[in-house]
């Protein structure tokens, strides 16, 4: 009896989540044809086609640069994966002098105010001649989701532990086959999360990637954030609508290839 | 053990990458610059006073950058498909248009600066008033050029008080003029019949509207014109324009305007204790009905509303009686412009009768050529064009034109607005 109860309430708030996910989802697509939307019409009073016009003409060039910033993103996204996997392993597991200063500055891009940090990066990024590049952007995007993969990498490698390696070594494997084998699956999850997580936070960036990529490296943020700020409602929302649901997609084909991982489904086994 | 080896010798390697990628690249800029003859000619010799061929045969195959606000889709559609072909074709340059807030170019100009880079990516800016005074002052642009350029003379009125002067700050050449804007109110003939004439009408209007009426918080661009628009119908603009920029001087000034402004601000949206942040959440708000009026900088915005189906026919365009500021938004080339020459071919051709009219047909944008120098064709081509409806004729906006205070005055005004003002 008592489990029902709470089984409704959870249903409830279940439906109350997706209610508040999904009714300004429905606006943001409603207005997206609004012409025109006078209070208090309870629906707009005309309609139009001036968005979606507007994002499919060929001189807004949004669907090349949509491409483009996801690729961008998703290479940050994955770079940032990779080093994370490795930064977390030698914190976790190793002890070398300075691991604590190390531990402190994967925090440190989040805990410096972007602006500030923008501003001093961009004269050093001047320097090195990463400024308008793609690489500086790829980098400068890696300094900002660091931070959170690695946390995400240090927790998980920190519960998987050293001991199934170790029994792999043991029984004669390799350092490499070890890893391929055996940790790599226990981290996929986290991996995985990582990946999400530091796309999407690069995805989102949008002074970083103006000052950096100096108006050359074009990503979609950049293109849509002059439409929101100026308060063009229509176009901003038909531009939301595209970063969501591009988003949503790369989601949905990263979660597929993970899950088409061989060693996927034999996890719980190990 | 074996492993910890490894992986501290991978780090030592990583790192010794790293000093060796930086090391290499931080040289580069010296590499140039000591070898510049044949690596950069353009920034280093290019003379702008060379004859026009000369430029037009440098320029060739170059790619102009165009920096400027992106967020105006007619523009972007303008500048790619109207003046793109047009340079490509005769001249074999191709424009690039990229959308960048002013405050982030002069941001990325000021930083290259200091960081000594020779070669930036930005050719033209888009630019005027107190921007512009802060880029010429920290020797951010290149110049003087308008004067050599062919269709400046051709066309331009250079006596003209706009293009000597940009809110009062001599250009000298630093930048040439790219189209015309001027403060206009917007109301709904369907909601409100009246069109106040003057400050005094516009309080009245306020007090028969109470709540229904706003301007956007300064500094924003539109609702600091608006506000300057009201302290001229007060107190009068001849003052401002050889006014020291001196707080307590132009406090002074304003002082009768200022109780106005208080005065106003019992009538306002939210009785003046907030304003919007934007223009453009004041248009959306008179889009939506809850404001009965907008202002806009583009003097002929209510037909681009109504072509586009935001406002109704309804709605049209108004000034006061003694006039609204204008202004004119200019183009200028960056210092550290890797194509000056291509920059100068753009903006010479921009400048042109033949651009200026696709900008005044296509962005109802105030051409900044003087009609009296333009050919029986070219004044033609402008008079035929449909200006649409609820908008002023041209020749009364600029019989209405009032000049735009000194640049150095304009922030004082906002500074003095936000103690003495919002919320007050």
């Amino acid at each position: 009896m008592k489990s029902t109860n709470s089984n409704k309430l959870l249903k409830i708030f279940l439906y109350i989540t997706l209610f508040t996910i999904l009714a300004p989802m429905a606006i943001l697509i409603l207005w997206i044809f609004v012409g025109r939307w006078p209070w208090p019409n309870l629906l707009p009073a005309t309609y139009s086609l001036r968005a979606i016009k507007e994002i499919f003409a060929p001189y807004s060039n949004v669907f090349s640069i949509l491409f483009s910033s996801i690729l961008l993103s998703l290479s940050v996204a994955i770079l940032s994966a990779i080093i994370a996997t490795i930064t977390a392993r030698a914190l976790v597991l190793y002890d070398f002098i300075g691991k604590t200063v190390i531990e402190f500055l994967t925090i440190a891009p989040i805990l410096v105010p972007g602006a500030v940090f923008a501003m001093g990066i961009h004269i050093v990024f001047i320097k090195l001649s990463l400024a308008d590049t793609v690489l500086g952007v790829i980098i400068i995007h890696l300094i900002y989701t660091l931070p959170y993969t690695i946390n995400i990498m240090k927790d998980l490698t920190e519960s998987v532990g050293k001991q199934m390696e170790v029994q792999a070594y043991v029984l004669g494997a390799s350092p490499l086959k070890s890893f391929i084998y055996i940790t790599f699956p226990l981290l996929t999850p986290g991996i995985m999360a990582s990946i999400s997580m530091a796309y999407i936070t690069s995805f989102s960036q949008y002074f970083i990637t103006l000052l950096i990529g100096g108006g050359t490296v074009k990503s979609f943020n950049v293109l849509m954030v002059p439409f929101i700020a100026k308060g063009d409602r229509s176009l901003s929302s038909a531009y939301a609508l595209v970063f969501i649901i591009s988003t949503l997609l790369v989601f949905l084909i990263i979660d597929k290839i993970i899950k088409k991982l061989p060693y996927q489904d034999n996890k719980e086994e190990i | 053990m074996n492993k910890r080896k490894l992986s501290s010798f991978l780090a030592i390697i990583m790192v010794l990458f790293l000093i060796a990628g930086c090391s290499g690249n931080k040289e580069h800029p010296n590499i140039v610059k000591d070898s510049d003859s044949n690596v950069t000619p353009k920034t280093e010799v290019f003379d702008p006073n060379m004859s026009f061929d000369k430029i037009l045969e440098e320029a060739k195959g170059d790619t102009v950058s165009f920096y400027g606000w992106g967020g105006d889709e007619d523009r972007n559609k303008w500048l790619s498909q109207t003046v793109a072909p047009i340079l490509k074709e005769r001249y074999d340059i191709t424009l690039e248009v990229v959308g960048m807030d002013i405050d982030n170019i002069l941001a990325k100009l000021a930083g290259e600066k200091q960081a000594g880079l020779e070669e930036g990516s930005i050719d033209m800016i888009w630019i005027n008033g107190e921007n512009f005074y802060s880029a010429k002052e920290n020797d951010l642009l290149f110049g003087p050029f308008a004067e050599q350029l062919p269709n400046f003379e051709k066309y331009i009125d250079t006596e003209d008080e706009e293009v000597k002067n940009d809110f009062g700050f001599t250009i000298d050449g630093y930048e040439a003029p790219y189209g015309k804007a001027q403060m206009v109110f917007i109301n709904d003939s369907a909601t409100t019949s009246e069109t106040p004439k003057n400050a005094e009408e516009f309080m009245e209007y306020c007090k028969k509207y109470e709540g229904k009426v706003t301007y956007p918080a300064l500094p924003d661009f539109t609702g600091s014109a608006f506000v300057r628009t009201l302290i001229y119908d007060v107190v009068g603009h001849e003052q401002f324009l050889n006014m020291e920029a001196d707080k307590e001087i132009v406090k002074a000034a304003i002082e009768p305007a200022l109780e106005y402004l208080k005065e106003l601000n019992k009538y306002l949206w939210n009785q003046g204790k907030t304003f919007p942040a934007t223009s453009g959440e004041v248009n959306n708000m008179f889009e939506d009905g809850e404001l009965v009026m907008t202002m806009s900088y583009g003097p002929y915005s209510v037909a681009t509303g109504i072509e586009k189906g935001i406002y109704n026919e309804t709605v049209r365009t108004f000034l006061f009686d003694k006039g609204t500021v204008g202004n004119t938004n200019y183009m200028a080339i960056a210092k550290n412009s890797p194509n000056k020459a291509a920059a100068m071919v753009a903006i010479n051709e921009i400048i042109s009768a033949e651009i200026q009219a696709t900008q005044f047909e296509e962005l109802r944008s105030l051409p900044v050529v003087s009609y009296d120098k333009l050919t029986d064709a070219e004044k033609e081509s402008f008079d035929k064009i449909n200006i649409g409806k609820g908008v002023l004729p041209q020749d009364e906006l600029l019989s209405k034109r009032l000049p735009e205070m000194p640049a150095n005055i304009v922030p004082i005004i906002e500074e003095i607005w936000l103690e003495e003002i919002i919320g007050k």
